[in-house]
């Protein structure tokens, strides 16, 4: 019997963030991202009327897009996906063009200036590889993001995915997003 | 997070590469114009594009690879064929079509300019000499070939563009469409202005005046469609059409581009072309008039690529 592929995705129940930042500071820590850059990062938009206001707070980040625009535009194949579904770029390949940020509707790479390569998240595959969960996942206090592989029905993703309403955002896109945001 | 990645570098590359296109493309219209055996007007329009076509889009290859993070590292965008990548694509059609308008230049050379070029070498590309050949010959052909990789090298700057589905500012085929005929006309443009300059030009400015009117009146008439569909089409091309319609770029959109680059320019040569073709009078050319109208269309086919290029980068999908 064949092995059953894996498609990692991530769940995101925006609900539970209270802003602290914690995912953006363990993801710099782990890839000693500059301060002008960040690879996930937090929406914050105030609802409703005065008194009766309410912060909302929405984590981003890359979406690992099933059709990604951004692997699609690369001239020199340095953005990829990866057979489990993870776009990654290929630092050594990558001239700094950047259509690749231009041609994601997330805006969810940016361009390194040190190294004039663009980078973004990559799930953390190097802790992927060693059994760890991404650092932002692994560090979030109050469990807003579950990661997983959504082809595994036992997962927790899977279970929330599948019981859970859920929504995409901009799939008009027609890039196939794998952020699923809880509502 | 939102920025501009594309800035100036990228504007004066996609007018200079539509230049070079447009230049080249009437050079080889005129080309197929004349008879070898007789001395033609045409001549003069075929040698002067064929000469000027290459250095446009080499200065602005020069400017997109200096764009690059790494330019260093230009060399990787030639490691690979992409095909389902527009930049892949334009990067082999800019390398066939700066071979081929470079070959195109030299076969328009006279006999001295060549001799004078190649006594110009200095002693360590002395043993290029033996290369001297007279390719006259060859203008034709390079004419045919190289004609279809201009209208790519036209067309590509706007698909560039064009391809990219979260910009909705983009993301119509009539980009591809305005830049091409935007091109051509700023290339016909380049042509009028250093033949005005010229004496005895009348007859290479009327062929130039309507192959210009022709892409300047196709160019309105993509303008238009690209407003009303625009209008007409989801909320997000809506709210990007904005950015012109409102938005920053109105005044720079209506009155500098489609204004005094595109509807002043197309009035004045019409004023110009049609007494002559519906009364039958002669071809009187005013040379100020000419260069004034020439600089009127390259200014304004300059603004296309700049209101594009950061109307495009600032559009998004809500």
């Amino acid at each position: 019997m064949a092995a059953r592929s894996k498609r990692y995705a991530l769940v995101i129940d925006s609900k539970k963030c209270i802003n602290c930042k914690a995912c953006v500071v363990a993801c710099r820590a782990e890839y000693n991202v500059p301060l002008a850059n960040t690879r996930p990062w937090i929406n914050e938009e105030t609802r409703g009327v005065w008194p009766k206001l309410m912060a909302v707070f929405q984590p981003e980040q890359c979406h690992h897009c099933s059709h990604p625009a951004c692997v699609r535009v690369c001239p020199t194949g340095a953005s990829y996906q990866r057979p489990d579904g993870i776009v990654v770029v290929n630092e050594s390949d990558c001239v700094g063009c950047r259509y690749c940020m231009i041609a994601c509707p997330y805006d969810a790479r940016f361009f390194r200036e040190d190294k004039g390569v663009v980078e973004k998240c990559d799930f953390c595959v190097k802790r992927l590889a060693q059994g760890q969960l991404p650092a932002c996942v692994e560090t979030c206090p109050s469990r807003v993001r579950v990661f997983g592989d959504l082809n595994d029905p036992k997962s927790r993703l899977a279970e929330l995915v599948s019981g859970r309403e859920y929504r995409l955002k901009k799939p008009e896109a027609g890039t196939g997003p794998q952020i699923y945001f809880l509502t | 997070m939102k920025t501009i990645e594309w800035g100036f570098l990228i504007v004066n590359y996609l007018f200079l590469g539509g230049l070079s296109a447009g230049l080249f493309f009437v050079s080889a219209l005129a080309t197929f114009l004349y008879k070898i055996e007789e001395p033609s007007p045409y001549t003069r329009i075929a040698r002067l594009g064929a000469l000027l076509a290459p250095w446009p889009v080499m200065i602005g290859c020069g400017l997109l690879i200096f764009d690059l993070g790494r330019w260093y590292h230009f060399y990787k965008l030639f490691l690979h064929v992409r095909l389902v990548s527009p930049m892949s694509i334009g990067t082999w059609l800019l390398v066939f079509f700066n071979l081929v308008s470079l070959v195109n230049c030299y076969a328009w050379l006279t006999e001295d300019q060549r001799n004078k070029l190649f006594a110009s070498l200095p002693r360590p590309l002395a043993f290029l000499r033996k290369f001297n050949y007279d390719i006259d010959h060859w203008r034709r052909h390079l004419a045919f070939v190289g004609l279809p990789i201009s209208v790519g090298v036209g067309i590509y700057t706007g698909v560039l563009l064009g391809a990219v589905q979260s910009r909705p500012f983009w993301n119509t085929n009539l980009v591809a469409q305005l830049f091409l005929f935007s091109a051509l006309s700023t290339g016909c443009a380049t042509l009028i202005l250093g033949l005005a300059r010229q004496e005895h030009s009348a007859q290479e400015l009327r062929l130039l005046y309507g192959l210009d009117i022709c892409c300047m009146v196709l160019e309105f008439f993509i303008v238009l469609p690209y407003i009303i569909h625009g209008q007409l089409s989801v909320q997000a091309v809506q709210d990007s059409l904005k950015l012109i319609v409102g938005g920053p770029f109105t005044i720079l959109f209506w009155v500098f581009f489609l204004g005094f680059g595109l509807l002043m320019p197309l009035v004045i040569e019409l004023r110009e072309l049609v007494p002559v073709i519906v009364s039958n009078r002669e071809f009187h050319y005013s040379r100020t008039i000419a260069a004034g109208t020439a600089l009127l269309i390259l200014g304004g086919g300059f603004l296309l690529r700049y209101i594009f290029v950061f109307a495009g980068q600032m559009s998004a999908m809500q």
